[in-house]
Protein backbone atom coordinates (compact mmCIF):
# COMPACT_ATOMS: atom_id res chain seq x y z
CA UNK A 1 0.00 0.00 0.00
CA UNK A 2 3.01 2.03 1.12
CA UNK A 3 4.53 1.89 -2.62
CA UNK A 4 0.85 2.92 -4.05
CA UNK A 5 0.79 6.21 -2.02
CA UNK A 6 4.85 6.75 -2.48
CA UNK A 7 3.67 6.50 -6.35
CA UNK A 8 0.56 8.72 -5.95
CA UNK A 9 2.29 11.32 -4.03
CA UNK A 10 5.01 11.90 -6.58
CA UNK A 11 1.81 12.77 -8.55
CA UNK A 12 0.66 15.00 -6.10
CA UNK A 13 3.89 16.47 -6.09
CA UNK A 14 4.12 17.42 -9.54
CA UNK A 15 0.30 18.67 -9.01
CA UNK A 16 1.33 21.12 -6.60
CA UNK A 17 4.16 22.33 -9.37
CA UNK A 18 1.89 22.92 -12.46
CA UNK A 19 -0.56 24.41 -10.37
CA UNK A 20 1.69 26.94 -8.25
CA UNK A 21 4.88 27.38 -10.03
CA UNK A 22 3.76 30.77 -12.32
CA UNK A 23 2.63 32.25 -9.22
CA UNK A 24 5.43 31.71 -7.28
CA UNK A 25 7.81 32.21 -10.44
CA UNK A 26 5.64 35.53 -10.31
CA UNK A 27 6.61 36.53 -6.98
CA UNK A 28 10.11 35.37 -7.53
CA UNK A 29 10.91 37.33 -10.90
CA UNK A 30 9.52 40.35 -8.95
CA UNK A 31 11.59 40.16 -6.41
CA UNK A 32 15.01 38.70 -7.65
CA UNK A 33 14.65 39.74 -11.52
CA UNK A 34 17.55 37.69 -12.68
CA UNK A 35 16.12 34.96 -15.37
CA UNK A 36 18.78 32.21 -13.87
CA UNK A 37 18.17 33.21 -10.03
CA UNK A 38 15.12 33.28 -10.29
CA UNK A 39 14.83 29.21 -11.47
CA UNK A 40 17.44 28.32 -9.11
CA UNK A 41 15.40 29.79 -6.46
CA UNK A 42 12.32 27.85 -7.81
CA UNK A 43 14.18 24.81 -7.47
CA UNK A 44 14.92 25.79 -3.51
CA UNK A 45 11.28 26.82 -3.01
CA UNK A 46 10.31 23.16 -4.28
CA UNK A 47 12.57 21.26 -2.14
CA UNK A 48 11.52 23.47 0.88
CA UNK A 49 7.79 22.76 0.06
CA UNK A 50 8.43 18.80 0.22
CA UNK A 51 10.61 19.08 3.36
CA UNK A 52 8.21 21.12 4.82
CA UNK A 53 4.29 19.72 3.71
CA UNK A 54 4.40 18.47 7.29
CA UNK A 55 4.66 21.83 8.62
CA UNK A 56 1.42 23.22 6.43
CA UNK A 57 -1.77 24.16 8.94
CA UNK A 58 -5.09 24.49 6.86
CA UNK A 59 -6.24 26.19 10.16
CA UNK A 60 -3.94 29.01 9.72
CA UNK A 61 -4.51 29.92 6.37
CA UNK A 62 -4.55 29.12 2.36
CA UNK A 63 -2.04 26.62 0.65
CA UNK A 64 -1.37 28.96 -2.07
CA UNK A 65 0.00 31.85 1.11
CA UNK A 66 1.47 29.41 2.69
CA UNK A 67 3.78 28.37 -0.33
CA UNK A 68 3.88 32.60 -1.43
CA UNK A 69 5.57 32.80 2.47
CA UNK A 70 8.33 30.37 1.19
CA UNK A 71 8.95 31.37 -1.68
CA UNK A 72 9.32 35.36 -0.40
CA UNK A 73 11.39 34.01 2.37
CA UNK A 74 13.64 32.30 -0.21
CA UNK A 75 14.05 35.51 -1.96
CA UNK A 76 14.45 37.67 0.79
CA UNK A 77 17.48 35.82 1.97
CA UNK A 78 18.65 36.25 -1.64
CA UNK A 79 18.09 39.32 -1.77
CA UNK A 80 19.79 40.61 1.68
CA UNK A 81 22.58 37.86 1.09
CA UNK A 82 23.93 40.16 -2.20
CA UNK A 83 26.40 42.40 -1.80
CA UNK A 84 24.58 45.29 -2.37
CA UNK A 85 22.86 44.41 0.91
CA UNK A 86 25.79 45.31 3.25
CA UNK A 87 24.88 48.76 2.29
CA UNK A 88 27.96 50.10 -0.28
CA UNK A 89 26.90 50.80 -3.48
CA UNK A 90 22.74 51.13 -3.42
CA UNK A 91 22.81 53.78 -6.25
CA UNK A 92 24.81 51.30 -8.42
CA UNK A 93 22.74 49.93 -11.05
CA UNK A 94 21.72 46.04 -10.06
CA UNK A 95 24.04 43.31 -12.24
CA UNK A 96 21.47 42.08 -13.73
CA UNK A 97 19.63 44.45 -14.62
CA UNK A 98 21.83 47.21 -15.91
CA UNK A 99 19.21 49.68 -16.99
CA UNK A 100 16.58 49.11 -14.68
CA UNK A 101 15.89 51.18 -11.47
CA UNK A 102 14.93 48.66 -9.38
CA UNK A 103 12.27 51.12 -7.96
CA UNK A 104 10.66 52.14 -10.88
CA UNK A 105 7.51 49.60 -9.91
CA UNK A 106 7.04 51.31 -6.69
CA UNK A 107 3.48 51.17 -6.80
CA UNK A 108 2.06 55.08 -7.08
CA UNK A 109 0.42 56.42 -4.37
CA UNK A 110 -2.94 55.96 -4.00
CA UNK A 111 -4.77 52.69 -4.54
CA UNK A 112 -2.02 50.88 -6.36
CA UNK A 113 -2.37 48.69 -9.34
CA UNK A 114 -2.84 45.58 -6.83
CA UNK A 115 -6.41 46.88 -5.64
CA UNK A 116 -7.95 46.26 -9.09
CA UNK A 117 -6.56 42.81 -8.67
CA UNK A 118 -7.55 42.75 -5.09
CA UNK A 119 -11.24 40.91 -4.43
CA UNK A 120 -12.96 39.71 -1.19
CA UNK A 121 -13.49 41.09 2.08
CA UNK A 122 -10.05 40.46 3.69
CA UNK A 123 -8.44 41.97 0.34
CA UNK A 124 -11.04 45.06 0.72
CA UNK A 125 -10.16 45.55 4.34
CA UNK A 126 -6.73 45.54 3.59
CA UNK A 127 -6.70 48.11 1.33
CA UNK A 128 -9.10 49.91 3.64
CA UNK A 129 -6.43 50.34 5.94
CA UNK A 130 -3.55 51.19 3.59
CA UNK A 131 -6.15 54.04 2.72
CA UNK A 132 -5.74 55.19 6.21
CA UNK A 133 -2.21 55.58 6.01
CA UNK A 134 -0.41 58.48 3.83
CA UNK A 135 0.12 57.44 0.55
CA UNK A 136 3.85 57.42 1.08
CA UNK A 137 3.80 55.44 3.64
CA UNK A 138 1.49 53.01 2.32
CA UNK A 139 3.87 52.24 -1.17
CA UNK A 140 6.81 51.86 0.99
CA UNK A 141 5.02 49.37 3.25
CA UNK A 142 3.61 47.41 -0.39
CA UNK A 143 6.61 48.07 -1.58
CA UNK A 144 9.08 46.21 0.81
CA UNK A 145 6.51 43.48 0.40
CA UNK A 146 6.16 42.67 -3.12
CA UNK A 147 9.83 43.83 -4.14
CA UNK A 148 11.90 42.79 -0.85
CA UNK A 149 13.26 45.97 -0.58
CA UNK A 150 15.40 46.48 2.41
CA UNK A 151 15.32 49.57 4.57
CA UNK A 152 18.33 50.86 3.18
CA UNK A 153 16.67 50.87 -0.29
CA UNK A 154 13.96 52.46 1.18
CA UNK A 155 15.76 55.17 2.71
CA UNK A 156 17.63 56.23 -0.36
CA UNK A 157 14.24 55.83 -2.50
CA UNK A 158 12.25 58.00 -0.61
CA UNK A 159 15.66 60.28 0.47
CA UNK A 160 15.13 60.09 4.22
CA UNK A 161 17.89 58.84 6.85
CA UNK A 162 17.79 54.92 7.43
CA UNK A 163 16.34 55.28 10.99
CA UNK A 164 13.46 57.46 9.75
CA UNK A 165 12.24 55.30 7.45
CA UNK A 166 12.17 52.73 9.55
CA UNK A 167 10.17 54.57 12.29
CA UNK A 168 8.13 55.44 9.24
CA UNK A 169 7.21 51.74 8.04
CA UNK A 170 6.86 50.64 12.01
CA UNK A 171 4.17 53.19 12.94
CA UNK A 172 2.88 52.29 9.45
CA UNK A 173 2.49 49.01 10.41
CA UNK A 174 0.90 49.23 13.44
CA UNK A 175 -1.49 51.67 12.34
CA UNK A 176 -2.40 48.87 9.84
CA UNK A 177 -2.25 45.72 12.61
CA UNK A 178 -4.89 48.46 14.60
CA UNK A 179 -7.08 48.86 11.82
CA UNK A 180 -7.02 45.20 10.66
CA UNK A 181 -7.78 44.12 13.79
CA UNK A 182 -10.52 45.99 14.77
CA UNK B 1 9.90 64.49 6.27
CA UNK B 2 11.46 65.01 9.80
CA UNK B 3 10.12 62.40 12.27
CA UNK B 4 11.36 62.61 15.84
CA UNK B 5 10.46 59.55 16.92
CA UNK B 6 12.81 56.81 17.61
CA UNK B 7 12.29 53.01 17.58
CA UNK B 8 13.24 52.86 21.59
CA UNK B 9 9.31 54.69 22.10
CA UNK B 10 7.55 51.66 21.59
CA UNK B 11 6.69 49.31 24.28
CA UNK B 12 8.43 46.08 24.58
CA UNK B 13 4.88 43.80 23.52
CA UNK B 14 5.13 46.45 20.26
CA UNK B 15 8.67 45.55 19.89
CA UNK B 16 8.11 42.02 19.47
CA UNK B 17 5.01 42.84 17.45
CA UNK B 18 7.29 45.00 15.04
CA UNK B 19 10.33 42.52 14.94
CA UNK B 20 7.71 39.86 13.49
CA UNK B 21 6.26 42.31 11.66
CA UNK B 22 9.83 43.68 9.72
CA UNK B 23 10.73 39.76 9.71
CA UNK B 24 7.27 38.84 7.32
CA UNK B 25 7.95 42.74 5.33
CA UNK B 26 11.63 41.73 4.97
CA UNK B 27 12.89 44.85 5.30
CA UNK B 28 15.87 44.23 7.79
CA UNK B 29 19.42 43.28 7.00
CA UNK B 30 20.76 40.22 6.73
CA UNK B 31 22.22 39.57 10.34
CA UNK B 32 18.73 40.99 12.20
CA UNK B 33 16.65 38.90 9.67
CA UNK B 34 18.72 35.56 10.93
CA UNK B 35 18.48 36.29 14.63
CA UNK B 36 14.51 36.79 14.32
CA UNK B 37 14.02 34.09 12.26
CA UNK B 38 16.24 31.51 14.98
CA UNK B 39 14.12 33.80 17.47
CA UNK B 40 11.01 32.28 15.92
CA UNK B 41 12.23 28.62 15.90
CA UNK B 42 12.81 29.00 19.61
CA UNK B 43 9.79 31.30 20.68
CA UNK B 44 7.06 30.35 20.14
CA UNK B 45 5.06 33.07 21.13
CA UNK B 46 7.21 35.36 18.53
CA UNK B 47 6.35 32.29 15.90
CA UNK B 48 3.08 33.16 16.27
CA UNK B 49 3.42 36.60 16.29
CA UNK B 50 5.59 36.22 12.48
CA UNK B 51 2.02 33.67 11.73
CA UNK B 52 -0.26 36.75 12.50
CA UNK B 53 1.51 39.09 10.16
CA UNK B 54 1.88 36.46 7.56
CA UNK B 55 -2.02 36.38 7.35
CA UNK B 56 -1.95 40.04 8.27
CA UNK B 57 -0.55 40.79 5.22
CA UNK B 58 -1.14 38.12 2.76
CA UNK B 59 -3.94 39.50 0.90
CA UNK B 60 -0.66 41.88 -0.74
CA UNK B 61 -0.11 38.30 -2.89
CA UNK B 62 -2.60 39.30 -5.55
CA UNK B 63 -0.07 41.80 -6.31
CA UNK B 64 2.01 39.17 -7.67
CA UNK B 65 1.68 38.61 -11.53
CA UNK B 66 2.13 34.92 -13.07
CA UNK B 67 5.18 34.40 -14.53
CA UNK B 68 6.09 31.38 -17.11
CA UNK B 69 7.82 28.85 -15.20
CA UNK B 70 9.79 26.29 -16.87
CA UNK B 71 9.37 23.07 -16.11
CA UNK B 72 12.36 22.16 -13.19
CA UNK B 73 10.69 18.92 -11.99
CA UNK B 74 13.28 16.91 -13.05
CA UNK B 75 16.03 18.48 -11.28
CA UNK B 76 14.07 19.07 -8.67
CA UNK B 77 13.06 15.69 -8.24
CA UNK B 78 16.48 14.66 -9.01
CA UNK B 79 17.83 16.72 -5.77
CA UNK B 80 14.85 15.42 -3.82
CA UNK B 81 13.94 12.05 -4.07
CA UNK B 82 16.97 10.51 -3.63
CA UNK B 83 17.44 11.34 -0.09
CA UNK B 84 13.99 10.37 0.43
CA UNK B 85 14.79 7.07 -0.37
CA UNK B 86 17.57 6.59 2.55
CA UNK B 87 16.85 3.52 3.91
CA UNK B 88 15.63 2.86 6.61
CA UNK B 89 13.24 5.98 6.97
CA UNK B 90 9.93 4.52 5.50
CA UNK B 91 7.98 3.32 8.72
CA UNK B 92 3.92 2.43 8.73
CA UNK B 93 1.86 4.97 8.86
CA UNK B 94 0.09 5.19 12.37
CA UNK B 95 -3.63 6.30 13.19
CA UNK B 96 -2.54 9.43 14.80
CA UNK B 97 -1.49 11.26 11.62
CA UNK B 98 -5.26 11.36 9.82
CA UNK B 99 -5.13 14.94 11.67
CA UNK B 100 -3.12 16.71 9.18
CA UNK B 101 -4.21 14.28 6.21
CA UNK B 102 -7.16 15.69 6.68
CA UNK B 103 -6.06 19.53 7.24
CA UNK B 104 -3.64 19.48 4.42
CA UNK B 105 -6.21 17.66 1.82
CA UNK B 106 -8.78 20.05 3.39
CA UNK B 107 -6.34 23.24 2.56
CA UNK B 108 -5.69 22.23 -0.64
CA UNK B 109 -8.51 22.84 -1.94
CA UNK B 110 -8.20 24.45 -5.59
CA UNK B 111 -8.66 21.26 -7.69
CA UNK B 112 -11.64 19.49 -6.22
CA UNK B 113 -11.35 15.98 -5.35
CA UNK B 114 -8.93 14.83 -7.34
CA UNK B 115 -5.97 17.03 -5.95
CA UNK B 116 -7.57 16.88 -2.76
CA UNK B 117 -6.98 13.13 -2.32
CA UNK B 118 -4.02 13.23 -4.02
CA UNK B 119 -2.68 15.21 -1.82
CA UNK B 120 -3.93 13.40 1.18
CA UNK B 121 -2.27 10.72 -0.50
CA UNK B 122 0.97 13.10 -0.38
CA UNK B 123 0.23 13.78 3.18
CA UNK B 124 0.17 10.14 4.47
CA UNK B 125 3.71 9.58 2.24
CA UNK B 126 5.35 12.79 3.46
CA UNK B 127 3.98 12.14 7.42
CA UNK B 128 5.50 8.40 6.47
CA UNK B 129 8.93 9.90 5.68
CA UNK B 130 9.24 12.73 7.77
CA UNK B 131 7.77 11.24 10.97
CA UNK B 132 9.06 9.55 13.60
CA UNK B 133 8.22 6.04 13.05
CA UNK B 134 7.99 4.18 16.95
CA UNK B 135 10.12 2.69 17.94
CA UNK B 136 12.17 6.30 17.53
CA UNK B 137 15.68 5.50 15.20
CA UNK B 138 18.92 5.82 16.94
CA UNK B 139 20.16 9.67 17.24
CA UNK B 140 23.84 10.22 14.26
CA UNK B 141 26.55 11.80 15.15
CA UNK B 142 29.62 12.22 13.52
CA UNK B 143 32.52 14.52 14.46
CA UNK B 144 34.05 16.98 11.66
CA UNK B 145 37.62 17.58 12.54
CA UNK B 146 40.13 19.45 9.85
CA UNK B 147 43.48 17.38 9.41
CA UNK B 148 45.41 20.46 11.79
CA UNK B 149 42.83 20.05 14.07
CA UNK B 150 41.76 24.16 14.23
CA UNK B 151 38.33 23.51 13.85
CA UNK B 152 35.74 20.44 14.79
CA UNK B 153 32.13 20.73 14.18
CA UNK B 154 30.05 17.63 16.25
CA UNK B 155 27.29 16.97 14.22
CA UNK B 156 24.25 15.42 16.00
CA UNK B 157 20.83 14.47 14.04
CA UNK B 158 17.51 13.76 16.43
CA UNK B 159 15.16 11.54 14.24
CA UNK B 160 12.42 12.78 16.51
CA UNK B 161 12.40 16.26 15.21
CA UNK B 162 14.40 15.71 11.91
CA UNK B 163 16.49 18.18 13.08
CA UNK B 164 20.79 18.05 12.76
CA UNK B 165 22.39 20.57 15.02
CA UNK B 166 26.06 21.21 13.64
CA UNK B 167 27.83 22.90 17.22
CA UNK B 168 31.15 24.40 15.82
CA UNK B 169 33.63 23.22 19.27
CA UNK B 170 36.83 24.28 17.78
CA UNK B 171 37.60 26.97 16.10
CA UNK B 172 36.02 30.62 14.61
CA UNK B 173 33.92 31.61 12.14
CA UNK B 174 34.57 31.44 8.48
CA UNK B 175 36.92 34.45 7.39
CA UNK B 176 35.16 37.61 6.46
CA UNK B 177 33.45 36.97 2.93
CA UNK B 178 33.02 33.27 3.13
CA UNK B 179 30.85 30.87 4.84
CA UNK B 180 31.06 27.32 6.19
CA UNK B 181 29.15 25.17 4.26
CA UNK B 182 27.84 21.69 5.12
CA UNK B 183 27.24 18.90 2.20
CA UNK B 184 25.57 15.50 2.52
CA UNK B 185 26.76 12.73 0.39
CA UNK B 186 24.78 9.85 -0.19
CA UNK B 187 25.66 6.43 -1.61
CA UNK B 188 25.58 8.02 -5.57
CA UNK B 189 28.40 10.29 -4.12
CA UNK B 190 26.73 13.63 -5.34
CA UNK B 191 27.41 16.29 -2.87
CA UNK B 192 23.99 18.00 -1.69
CA UNK B 193 24.46 21.26 0.50
CA UNK B 194 22.36 21.48 3.93
CA UNK B 195 23.28 24.79 4.67
CA UNK B 196 25.71 27.15 5.89
CA UNK B 197 27.22 27.06 9.02
CA UNK B 198 27.30 30.74 10.50
CA UNK B 199 26.30 30.25 13.58
CA UNK B 200 28.37 28.51 16.67
CA UNK B 201 25.07 25.96 16.81
CA UNK B 202 23.26 25.81 13.30
CA UNK B 203 19.78 23.58 13.09
CA UNK B 204 19.24 22.09 10.17
CA UNK B 205 15.98 20.31 9.33
CA UNK B 206 16.72 17.18 7.02
CA UNK B 207 16.85 13.67 6.62
CA UNK B 208 19.42 11.19 7.38
CA UNK B 209 20.37 7.10 7.49
CA UNK B 210 23.32 6.07 8.86
CA UNK B 211 26.38 5.41 6.66
CA UNK B 212 25.72 8.80 4.85
CA UNK B 213 28.77 10.89 4.96
CA UNK B 214 28.84 15.16 5.87
CA UNK B 215 31.26 17.13 5.17
CA UNK B 216 31.66 21.14 5.52
CA UNK B 217 33.77 23.11 2.64
CA UNK B 218 35.50 26.68 2.54
CA UNK B 219 33.08 28.87 0.49
CA UNK B 220 32.45 32.56 -0.70
CA UNK B 221 29.75 34.12 1.60
CA UNK B 222 26.59 32.77 1.16
CA UNK B 223 27.01 29.50 -0.06
CA UNK B 224 29.08 27.60 -3.36
CA UNK B 225 27.31 29.27 -6.07
CA UNK B 226 27.86 25.93 -8.03
CA UNK B 227 25.41 22.54 -7.04
CA UNK B 228 28.40 21.10 -5.59
CA UNK B 229 31.55 22.87 -3.05
CA UNK B 230 33.93 25.06 -4.76
CA UNK B 231 35.97 25.69 -2.09
CA UNK B 232 38.08 23.37 -0.35
CA UNK B 233 36.49 20.43 2.10
CA UNK B 234 37.92 21.33 5.18
CA UNK B 235 36.77 18.24 7.03
CA UNK B 236 34.25 15.04 5.75
CA UNK B 237 33.15 12.18 8.09
CA UNK B 238 30.22 9.44 7.83
CA UNK B 239 27.51 10.10 10.30
CA UNK B 240 26.69 6.93 13.10
CA UNK B 241 24.71 5.83 15.53
CA UNK B 242 25.85 7.14 18.75
CA UNK B 243 26.86 5.12 21.21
Amino acid sequence: MLHGVARQDRAAFREVYRHSAPKLAGVLTRMLGDKAEVEDALQEVFIRVWQRAAQFDAARGAPMGWLITIARNAALDRLRARPQARGVSFAAPRRDQPDADPLDDVPAPGPGPEAAVLAGSDARRIMDCFDELDADRAAAVRGAYLQGMSYQQLAERYAVPLNTIRTWLRRSLLRLKECLDR
Amino acid sequence: MSDPTHPDDFGLEEQDDLLAAEYVLGTQPAAERRAARERAEVDGAFAARVSAWEERLSPLNAGYDEAPAPDLLPQIEARLFDDVAAPGMAAPASPARGGLLGRLAGGFGWRGGALASALAAAVVFLAVVFWPPAPAPAVLQADLTTEEADLQFTARWDPVDGQLAMTRVTGEPAPEGQDYELWLIGEDGVPRSLGLLREPVTQLATVLAPGVTLAISLEPEGGSPEPAPTGPVLAAAAISESS
